[in-house]
């Protein structure tokens, strides 16, 4: 098992462990401000770790999007607003439990389960993905356009309202991508005679525009508004959590682990599926399901474990594939690129030592955020109704340019950056996806690579992906997960219809 | 102004039909490789074909968006032309006056009304920004095309 001895090797040096601790804080409290997500974070951030070790730089982000996504539930629990989409499914027993008092004791929950299932999913990451990256050896380029090609489908058709809209985005992503110059010919491709647009769009100004000049738009529409937190006492009693109160969680956390785990490794699904299909099966199997909604523990146990359960296989096909399963993967690409590391199945024979190590450092910034929010939770909401918004986010938005510009040193990038951050604007306004359009945006190289050197193996032009039995599967995968969105969606829109025909 | 929907539904199908229309003649005019193959034009081609299918789709079946809240667009143009002023300024003034400039303008549009504020606004972010990116970091700041206050200070 490579992971212990990076683990040693983590837990011996100090400097490393300050930069996940560093990371365990901030994104906890990133992650708890309502409207500011992990992604956000990380993409602000990113730009400072090209001047980082690529180890520390890593584990930094990659320990912010861990932190983060527990950092939600202590919105939803303690300010009645969910810090991030996924912890949406938590405030619904989580607030009620904050109004009767125990929000010290479901902030607890929320912890433990977090952790659960932040370690189940690491540790399936850590055992599968050698076994993964393996077999995604073996994969031609036939093979792997059609996973890019299910992961297109997937990833804008599953997240969202509209899948018309969803699929959309990754087209326009897809289209965005091919702007600069064909990197095989050389020919130009929608610069219409910009020089600045030969060198292409660059993936960080893209992103720090979509995810967080975007949401100090969408934070406009927020101002004036002050974070109140629940008022939860010092009752002690309450908030005590005794082992027979965790206990009938523990089937809830499992599961919801697994369900998570599952979910995380399919490209683009995400934290709040994850949370809510766990929420789901969690009453649907509970003992009590009428207290579900509430104020049930079980109810905050479920949602917290799926959620963080994404994050270690989320990264199993970005590692593997080269494919972000997220947004935060499609961001952390930013930086294996520019320390020239390159992320796909040789990664685990040529980086194999870092590999491991950052998976080392997921593991102890689990520990840290866990021991920070049991003991501190309260301690962090109440630091965060002391932020004023309409400070916060103006800093963050002259952040966003100072860190567009450092990351080539360029203007323009500034000005693609302000683009994008009005695009992704509009794009949450308009039901559109931003996170398709983004993970699609970093995908369409690789697909248009592989579709290409497929093209030339091929003695029968595109029925290659139909007679290679790998690739159909990965084709029929993507179309039949279309297809169950548009059905779902359509019962969905005909259900309140025929409820009103009642 | 008054709150209330917004026309999307049509007007996203169509402005997807229309930018899918004009990606794919752009895509069009991409030269074909050495062979005469399509190569370099294919992808561009294919996304732009999908706008086009997903703008009818969108036009034949469109569903009902978030309402947009009107009252809080003449904030968002603000941003929004404050934003592109500030890049702009950059290129001009340098970074430091025009960090100067943007960061109370900022403040201002998310309801900071502070005269202090705004002036330690003003002061202090542009020294932190600077400190950190271009002196901690080494990144080279953009330098104003007609006037940069660090050949004044020689801040470099």
């Amino acid at each position: 098992m490579d992971v212990f001895p990076a683990l040693l090797g983590v837990l011996s040096d100090p400097v490393l462990l300050g930069w996940v601790l560093l990371a365990a804080v901030v994104g906890m409290i990133v992650g708890a401000i309502p409207g500011l997500t992990a992604s956000a974070a990380i993409a602000m951030l990113l730009p400072l770790t090209f001047y980082m070790e690529p180890l520390p730089a890593l584990a930094f982000l990659y320990v912010i999007g861990k932190s983060g996504r527990y950092g939600g539930s202590i919105a939803a629990i303690l300010f009645n607003t969910p810090g991030t989409a996924a912890s949406a499914a938590t405030q619904l027993d989580g607030y009620p439990l904050a109004r009767q008092g125990k929000a010290s004791k479901a902030m607890k929950v929320a912890t433990i389960s977090s952790v659960i299932g932040d370690f189940t999913g690491e540790i399936l990451l850590i055992v599968g993905v050698a076994w993964i990256a393996t077999i995604a050896l073996k994969l031609g380029p036939p093979e792997l356009f059609t996973v890019y090609f299910a992961a297109f489908i997937v990833i804008g058709s599953v997240i969202g309202k509209s899948v018309t809209r969803g699929l959309a985005s990754a087209a326009l992503g897809v289209l965005v991508a091919m702007i600069g110059l064909d990197p095989i010919s050389s020919t130009e491709r929608f610069t219409f005679g910009s020089f600045d647009l030969t060198n292409g769009i660059g993936l960080v100004p893209l992103m720090i525009g979509i995810f967080v000049l975007g949401e100090v738009f969408a934070q406009i529409e927020e101002r004036g508004k002050m974070t109140e937190m629940v008022q939860n006492g010092n009752d002690a009693a309450r908030n005590t959590l005794t082992w027979a109160e965790y206990k009938p969680c523990l089937p809830h956390v499992a599961r919801s682990s697994f369900i998570g785990a599952f979910i995380g490794m399919l490209p683009g699904l995400g934290s709040a599926i994850a949370a809510f299909v766990a929420y789901g099966e969690g009453k649907r199997r509970a003992k009590n399901p009428e207290a579900w909604g509430k104020g049930a523990l079980e109810g905050v146990a479920a949602p917290e474990a799926a959620n963080n359960a994404v994050s270690g296989p989320s990264m199993a096909p970005l590692l593997t594939l080269g494919i972000p399963g997220s947004t935060i993967g499609a961001i952390l690409i930013g930086v294996f690129l520019i320390h020239g590391i390159q992320i796909g199945p040789t990664m685990f024979l040529t980086s194999r030592d870092l590999v491991y190590a950052l998976f080392a450092c997921g593991l102890i910034g689990i520990v840290f955020y866990g021991l920070i929010g049991y003991f501190g939770a309260a301690f962090v909401g109440r630091f965060i109704t002391r932020i004023p918004t309409k400070v916060l986010y103006p800093v963050i938005f002259l952040t966003s340019f100072v860190a567009a510009y450092t990351s080539r040193g360029n203007l323009f990038d500034v000005y693609v950056m302000v683009a994008a951050g009005f695009a992704g604007w509009a794009m949450r306004k308009l039901d559109f996806n931003p996170a398709a359009f983004v993970i699609s945006f970093v995908l369409a190289g690789g697909a248009e690579e592989t579709f290409r050197q497929a093209l030339l193996l091929s003695d029968n032009g595109l029925m290659i992906f139909v007679t290679r039995p790998v690739a159909l599967l990965f084709l029929l995968i993507g179309v039949t997960a279309l297809v169950m969105r548009v059905r779902s969606l359509n019962r969905q829109s005909r259900a309140p219809h025929m409820e009103t025909a009642q | 102004m008054t709150s209330g929907p917004s026309p999307a539904p049509r007007v996203v199908g169509v402005a997807l039909v229309l930018l899918g229309i004009s990606a794919t003649a752009t895509s069009m005019g991409i030269s074909l490789d050495q062979y005469g193959r399509w190569g370099a034009r294919f992808f561009p081609l294919a996304g732009s074909i999908a706008l086009i299918l997903l703008g009818l789709m969108e036009l034949r079946n469109a569903p009902a968006t978030s309402a947009v809240e009107r009252k809080h667009l003449p904030a968002i143009a603000a941003l929004l032309i404050l934003s592109v002023a500030y890049v702009w300024m950059i290129s001009a003034l340098g970074y430091l006056v025009a960090t100067a400039l943007a960061a109370p303008a900022a403040l201002w549009v998310f309801g900071v009304r502070s005269a202090a504020g705004l002036g330690a606004a003003a002061l202090l972010c542009s020294i932190a920004y600077h400190l950190v990116f271009f002196k901690l970091l080494g990144v080279f700041p953009p330098l104003g095309r007609y006037f940069d206050l660090l050949d004044v200070i020689g801040g470099y």
